[in-house]
């Protein structure tokens, strides 16, 4: 895995960083199946082919609470739909073939998405996108093997901060592109907007709505015209 | 608990989404200022994902040893610390308030 494409803006720590948070919380995700009383075999295939911790968990969460199977499907299509708006946000800036954009599709997740995002030439976009989708799934179909096998050895990932990881890597990721005044205001928008809808829509929906802020990239253009 | 009829039908739902947004839709059709503005998506929707996983669990918003975590984790995200350091300080400093 030494896979880092020359003259991007991609580092070596990043993409360990990101394999290794993306390793953790596979185990954390699939002892979570495992406890609900989901097959080892069933939890891998769901890892190797839904391919989203956020659909599965959804499902677990609703049926959990006793939900029916329809209702947990529906939760699990919806916390997924931030996928669809993100890989539709990368789209233009990737091949122009429908059928290679149709292969890349199965692996949007967020830091992928949204470190291509940052390159300036669209076939540095399209590198790092490959690169970095392969250093996040493969370790992420790694890491939830691994805790599907190994069952409930590990008692509770929550004790080792494990739920942290996400969100502290997503910090990482942001960080940079904070640099332009409309980036500030559109980060703090999509936080505030999803935390002040979360009580009240249902699943995925305040990640869609919290979309939104991002029409303040037009704000500059309306400043000039003005 | 999943099972294997499940799984599939959440896999053709999650990725009929993702390529419904990556290769259904033509990005030729897309002017100037929509590709400004979807190209601020990324960073808005992460933002969202970030608060919700600090300040969420279940679509409740809670308080817990996480928030101490990212705090850690956001100030060395400030002071442009490597990101591998970010996510073990964070895991790190979020375990360490729930044994106190």
């Amino acid at each position: 895995m030494r896979q880092i494409p020359h003259g991007t803006s991609l580092r070596t720590g990043e993409a360990w960083a990101i394999a290794f948070t993306y390793f953790t919380v596979a185990i954390t995700v699939s002892l979570v199946h495992s406890t609900a009383g989901t097959p080892t075999w069933v939890i891998v295939a769901a890892t190797l082919i839904v391919n989203s911790a956020t659909a599965t968990l959804a499902y677990a969460a609703v049926t959990a609470a006793g939900g029916s199977v329809a209702a947990g499907i529906a939760g699990g299509w919806l916390t997924s739909t931030r996928f669809g708006v993100l890989a539709a946000a990368l789209a233009p800036r990737l091949w122009p073939q429908r059928w290679k954009r149709a292969l890349a599709a199965f692996s949007a997740f967020d830091p992928n998405i949204a470190l291509a995002n940052r390159e300036e030439k669209d076939e540095d976009v399209r590198r790092v996108y490959v690169a970095m989708s392969l250093w996040l799934v493969l370790p992420w179909w790694l890491g939830a093997s691994i805790g599907a096998l190994i069952g409930d050895l590990v008692s509770d990932p929550k004790a080792l901060g494990m739920d942290a990881m996400f969100p502290a890597l997503f910090i990482a990721i942001i960080r940079p592109q904070l640099i332009t005044q409309n980036a500030r205001l559109i980060a703090v928008s999509g936080a505030v907007v999803a935390l002040g809808l979360v009580e009240v829509l249902q699943g995925g929906l305040p990640f869609l709505v919290a979309a939104l802020p991002a029409l303040l990239a037009l704000r500059n253009r309306e400043d000039r015209k003005g | 608990m999943l099972t294997w009829g499940v799984v599939v039908v959440l896999a053709v739902g999650v990725y009929g989404q993702r390529a419904l947004g990556m290769a259904l839709i033509n990005p030729k059709l897309m002017g100037d200022r929509s590709r400004q503005v979807l190209a601020m998506v990324p960073l808005s929707i992460l933002c969202a994902v970030t608060a919700l996983q600090t300040f969420s669990s279940r679509g409740e918003l809670v308080l817990d040893a996480r928030v101490a975590g990212i705090a850690a984790a956001s100030l060395l995200a400030w002071k442009r610390a490597p990101m591998f350091l970010i996510v073990v300080v964070a895991a790190a400093v979020t375990a360490g308030v729930r044994l106190l």
